[in-house]
This record gives structure tokens, C-alpha cells and sequence, in this order.
């Protein structure tokens, strides 16, 4: 594995030497405590006033990195986080390398190329002052109780070396006040690690995947905590190279269920495990799904088995066992 | 019902208030049983049944036993004793409260509750190791959470835990367990969406003019009852409250400790007292108290690296096999007879028919 190669960071096959690595944990300040949770962001402006907020209140610091945005999405990021008072964690940077999208694209690239995932995530890993880190997506919504558990957690993990894993649900939006909840997917990935020599980026098939010590502790949150959006009239599936790069592998379940509930639901049919939502007047259905329809869903949530590969790699997967 | 942001407080129903849960957190013995009581008595409602009172508090804990045992088995699940000194600990805690079966449970068990009153407190030494599970807990319920931190002197707290407790653990673990309690207690209850507000209580003040302080503690944390208490209840609150409660005087320095540990919790106690201020909870102080627990992390990590032989040492003991062969008692005449640990006249006052059977079930011929 290259992302291991060196003690103190490594260096891109381009030689583009402002954008080397630096490990943070060899900084002479080092890292303090708390934890960071970091988007990589391409054209989110409509999903980030949605996202950050709940975010920026839960973590100690939240870091954006825009890469090659052309629908304001940096402009979005700092006018939300000052509306919400929270501007003073909020860290804004940019990574201007095209980077290779998942799937086949991504396979062909070096893992020490600029313009690998791995490279990238690495590099936006990089600028995290504390000891520990959520990946984050730029469309990924905490509902209420979502926020109080990742904004306890984020302080209760400490130097503990635990995964985190977080449940997702898509949420396909049809306009402000109309929605469909796909609850028909168990999703859980791994979405809190420490920073640390034992968990920085490597290249796996279709994207990257983060580096674990063996054995590692891993624990789960509920269900019912993070929506993901989905926007059913725009193109979900552009950081793919194409359908076919999700076609065969069981490592691609969920991409699947995305888009057979994306398209289903685009040809007028509502799948087994979708609810459809609508909001009271003078309520976007973001709110209205976050902040009471899922915190006040019954539990434990009707959620259905189809499983990805996150959770097949738990065999002990229920909420919360480490 | 109506939407109780549209109506005035003063106007609503007991039966109309809002849905709100007053958790009085803090170390043990630190004033929590004469703050839950007094807003027990001012008509918030304490789930039944409550922990009986007895002689290390004859007023009364106004703690529900529901929540006590509760508390008892989750801390088994997250191995985390009560006063527990590890920084790490407080992930063990959270750990296990985030598993959807504790949530659901805790929540159903409010929820019964919020069928009683409208606004409940629930107090136990060990809550501040679960906020965040009682958080969901309240958000499940459509209540609002709020916290109340008693603040008394670390060498108070410990050198009545060593009166009541008979604590043999020593000052130096009892303080580091408090430091540990009340630094993670201050970050855990810091603004959260879910929460309504906190307030921190220094115990004397409560002890020195109880009415002042609560009537702080309602203001800021919209407790109903509290606000619109009637005069018999301001009476039993002059009833139960004891001045002399307060029956420590021990300082810092009668505690020995090590120096990094006493000018850490020297720090910790004067930046806590800063937030029992009016205008006191700032971002100043959180950051203060920031340094203050990174140092303690620091601190505990140091020592647990220099102990590591004693935690080694523990860890053969426990391997050890119990039973097998080991060295041979060294036989003597009397060495083993219980009896002989019995008082002479204790002894004589057995009959004999009884002392004859005694010996003959110990296979003793005399």
C-alpha cells in the first residue's frame, strides 16, 4: 500500500508539491481533541443548507473542500454557516485537481495521483487538527437525534480507536414539500475513524477505502438518524463513470438500490420499503422528515433487509455492539 | 391541545405545559437529593417509585428506583464503575447508549411518566454518565431536556463520600473521579438542538437562600411548576431545606494530592463556579474548561502508563488458577478453628448439645 509509504506524509506522482501530504499527527502542535467531520463537495448548493447546520452544531469543526464547484457552492457554504452562527468552525479550502470519478475511471488512476479518490481523500484528511474524523457527504442530512448522538459521540470518543458506523437513508426529493423515504435499504457504513497513522486512505476497486488495524472496535448507530438527498430531477449518478461500473459486485448493492428506487420512482412507481412524504404548509419535507417524521417514527424503525457490504462485514451487526 | 408557543406560560393548564424533563446531574453528595427535592416540591413530578431515604440521606434522594437500576445495569454492560476516573470511560457509557433496544426502553419508560406530569425530574449520581442516552430519550417523547449541574467544593464532596461511604479508595482516585465527572458533565450538556438549557448551582447557595436560586433555575429553564408555585409550597421548601446540610469543611490542601492533580482541580473548581454566574456560561469559560480536560486526559494517560505494572500484575492474579496445587497451609493447633475467633463468653453461652453438634459438623472431636 503506497499511502503507507511514508512517516511523514507522501507526495504525488505529479510533483505537484504544494498538494504533498503532510500527516497531521506529525505536526509539532499535533491534534487536539474533538472531532472534524470532512465533505468533499462538488455542486451541492442546493443540499448544504440542509447539511450544515445540524453538523457544524454537533462537531467541534466541520471542513469543506470544494472541488471544482460551478454552482456556488463555496459561496453557499460560508453564507450558511454565518446564518447559523457557527462560522467560527467552519473551515473552507479547495483541491483544484479533476478527480477520477468511481467506478472504472477510478481503477485506472495511481492511488498517488492528484487525481485519485484515495489521493484526495488522503490530502483532505490531511487538514484535520483533531484526533477524530467523520467522512462526510455533501448531501447527508442529520435528523434530531441524529445530531445529539454524533455531537455526544464526538466528544465521548476521545483517543479511543473506534470505527463509527452510520446509518443513511436516501430521501428522493420531488420539489419543497413532496418526498419519498427509501427504508427499504440497510445501509450502514463506516463513516467515524480516528485520525492516525493506522487509518489514513488506500485504493479499493470502485473507490477508496480507509485502512484499519487488526482487530479494530467498530459500533453502530440506531436507525432513522441521516437522510441522504436525492434530487429526482437532477443527475444522481454523475460521479459514476456509468451504470455499469455498479452492475455486478455485491460491494455495489447499495448503488443498485439507488438507482432502481431513482428510476422507479421517476416512472410514476413507489417501491416496497418507500414511504412518500408530505410536508405541512410552510414546511420543506428536509425539515419536516429530519426534525419530526423520523425522530418520531416508531421504533425500532421498519427497515428492510437488504443489506450492503458495510454490514456484511459486522456479522454481529445490530445498533450499537462493539 | 394548544401550541404552548402561542399562549402565555401563566395562562396554561398544569396539563398544557409543555413536556419537559429536569435532570439534576453532578457528583453524589454534592447537593442533587436537596435540589431534585425541592423541585419535587414545587410540583415537578419524580416517576415512582422513589430510592427510600436512610440514614447517608434521611430527607430522602427523590431518586426513582426505575432509574437507579437502570443505571446499575448499564454501567455493568460498559464496565464503568460509578466514580470512575478514566477519561475513556465516558465512550464506554456512550457506547452502550446508543443502542437502539436502551433507547427504546428508556423512552417508553419517560413516556409513562409524562402521562403522571408534564414536567418530570429525574436525579441519580449516576446520570451524567447517560445524558446523552436520556437526550433521545426526551427527543423520542416530544419532551425538552434540561439540565441542572450542583457544584460543591471537591474536598466536600470527597470527604463525605469518605463519611457516608466508608470510600476506601483514597483522595487522590475519589478526586480524579470527580474531575473526570464534572469536566465531561460541563461538555455533555453543553447546547444541544434537543435541549431547552442549563444551569450550574453552587450547593451553598442553595443551602444559603434556596428561593433566589431555584427561582434562577425556573427563569432560565421555563420550569412551570416552579414559576407558578403556590405559598404552601414555598413553605415545605423552608421545611426541607437544612442549612446545616452542609456539614464539610475539608479543603483541598487537608487532601494531599498529588501537585498536578490538586492545581488541576483547583482550576476546574474556579472556572466551574464561573458558570453558577449569572451570565457566567460563555464560550471563555467552555474553552478554559477545554484545556482543563485535555490536560486531564493527559494527565491520566501519563499515570496510566507509569501503573502499567501494577495493571499487569492484576491481570496475572486474575489468570491465576484458583484451584490447584499450591504451598500447604502450615498446620497448628488452633490456627484454623473458628471458634476460637468467638469471645470466650460468647462461647459459654452456647448450650452444650449444640456446641457438641457444632463440633461434630466441623469434624472436631472436642
Amino acid at each position: 500500500m503506497n499511502a503507507h509509504a511514508g512517516t511523514t506524509g507522501i507526495s504525488n506522482l505529479e510533483g505537484h508539491t504544494g498538494y504533498d501530504i503532510v500527516w497531521p499527527w506529525t505536526r509539532p502542535e499535533g491534534l487536539r481533541s474533538g472531532s472534524t467531520a470532512v465533505l468533499r463537495v462538488k455542486d451541492e448548493a442546493l443540499s448544504l443548507p440542509f447539511v450544515l447546520p445540524p453538523l457544524l452544531r454537533s462537531m467541534d469543526h466541520v471542513l469543506v473542500v470544494d472541488n471544482g464547484s460551478t454552482d456556488g457552492t463555496p459561496e453557499v457554504t460560508t453564507s450558511t454557516a454565518e446564518a447559523a452562527g457557527l462560522a467560527h468552525k467552519l473551515t473552507l479550502t479547495s483541491y483544484p485537481f479533476q478527480v477520477a470519478r468511481a467506478g472504472a475511471e477510478h481503477l485506472a488512476v495511481h492511488e498517488l495521483s492528484v487525481h485519485s479518490l484515495s489521493y484526495f481523500y488522503n490530502w483532505c484528511f490531511a487538514q484535520v487538527g483533531t484526533r477524530y474524523s467523520f467522512k462526510w457527504d455533501g448531501d447527508m442530512v442529520l435528523t434530531t437525534e441524529g445530531e445529539t448522538s454524533l455531537g455526544d459521540l464526538g466528544w465521548q470518543i476521545g483517543d479511543v480507536q473506534s470505527i463509527i458506523r452510520v446509518p443513511r437513508h436516501g430521501l428522493y426529493l420531488d420539489g419543497t414539500s413532496h418526498a419519498y423515504l427509501d427504508l427499504g435499504l440497510r445501509n450502514a457504513e463506516e463513516w467515524g475513524y480516528p485520525i492516525g497513522p493506522d487509518f489514513v486512505f488506500t485504493k479499493a476497486f470502485e473507490w477508496e477505502v480507509r485502512t484499519t488495524p487488526e482487530p479494530v472496535r467498530s459500533i453502530g448507530l440506531p436507525q432513522g438518524l441521516c437522510v441522504e438527498l436525492k434530487y429526482l430531477d437532477g443527475d444522481e449518478f454523475a460521479h459514476w463513470t456509468d451504470p455499469a461500473s455498479f452492475a455486478t459486485s455485491y460491494r455495489n448493492k447499495r448503488k443498485r438500490r439507488e438507482w432502481a428506487v431513482f428510476n422507479a420512482l421517476q416512472a410514476g412507481t413507489v417501491p416496497d420499503g418507500v414511504h412518500e412524504i408530505h410536508a405541512p404548509a410552510g414546511v420543506h419535507v428536509v425539515d419536516h422528515v429530519t426534525r419530526e417524521w423520523l425522530p418520531r417514527a416508531p421504533r425500532p424503525l421498519e427497515v428492510g433487509t437488504v443489506v450492503t457490504s458495510d454490514d456484511r462485514r459486522v456479522p454481529e451487526l445490530r445498533s450499537g455492539i462493539a | 391541545m394548544s401550541d404552548p408557543s402561542t399562549v402565555d406560560p401563566s395562562a396554561l393548564d398544569p396539563e398544557e405545559y409543555p413536556r419537559k424533563v429536569l435532570f439534576v446531574a453532578g457528583a453524589g453528595r454534592s447537593g442533587t437529593s436537596t435540589m431534585a427535592g425541592l423541585m419535587q416540591i414545587l410540583g415537578l413530578h419524580v416517576p415512582k417509585p422513589e430510592v427510600a431515604a436512610d440514614a447517608t440521606n434521611p430527607k430522602g434522594f427523590s431518586e426513582p428506583q426505575w432509574v437507579v437500576d437502570h443505571h446499575d445495569r448499564l454501567l455493568k454492560e460498559a464496565l464503568v464503575q460509578v466514580s470512575d476516573s478514566r477519561p475513556e470511560a465516558w465512550f464506554e457509557t456512550g457506547r452502550v447508549s446508543t443502542r437502539e433496544p436502551e433507547r427504546i426502553t428508556t423512552a417508553a419508560w419517560l413516556e409513562t411518566h409524562f402521562e403522571v406530569s408534564r414536567e418530570l425530574v429525574v436525579k441519580d449520581p449516576r446520570l451524567s454518565w447517560f445524558l446523552a442516552l436520556w437526550r433521545v430519550a426526551a427527543v423520542r417523547t416530544g419532551a425538552t431536556p434540561v439540565f441542572a449541574t450542583m457544584l460543591r467544593p471537591p474536598a466536600e464532596v470527597v470527604g463525605s463520600k469518605q463519611t457516608y461511604y466508608a470510600n476506601k479508595l483514597g483522595s487522590a482516585h475519589l478526586v480524579a473521579s470527580w474531575l473526570n465527572m464534572l469536566l465531561h458533565t460541563e461538555r455533555g450538556t453543553r447546547d444541544s438542538v434537543a435541549d431547552g438549557g442549563r444551569v450550574f448551582v453552587r450547593y451553598a447557595d442553595l443551602l444559603d437562600d434556596w428561593t433566589k436560586t431555584t427561582m434562577r433555575v425556573g427563569e432560565t429553564l421555563a420550569l412551570q411548576n416552579v414559576l407558578h408555585a403556590n405559598s404552601e409550597q414555598i413553605r415545605d421548601g423552608h421545611r426541607f431545606v437544612d442549612p446545616s446540610l452542609r456539614r464539610m469543611s475539608q479543603s483541598l490542601e487537608d487532601l494531599a494530592l498529588p501537585p498536578r492533580l490538586h492545581e488541576l482541580t483547583a482550576e476546574t473548581w474556579n472556572e466551574l463556579n464561573k458558570l453558577a454566574e449569572p451570565d457566567g456560561d460563555t464560550p471563555a469559560v467552555h474553552e478554559a474548561l477545554d484545556q482543563l480536560r485535555e490536560a486531564y486526559t493527559d494527565l491520566y494517560a501519563e499515570a496510566e502508563a507509569i501503573s502499567r505494572s501494577s495493571v499487569v500484575a492484576a491481570e496475572q492474579r486474575m489468570k491465576k488458577p484458583s484451584k490447584g496445587p499450591g504451598p500447604t497451609p502450615a498446620p497448628g493447633p488452633v490456627a484454623n478453628r473458628g471458634a476460637d475467633k468467638v469471645p470466650h463468653g460468647v462461647r459459654k453461652l452456647v448450650p452444650p448439645s449444640m456446641r457438641r453438634g457444632l463440633r461434630k459438623m466441623a469434624g472436631r472431636s472436642r
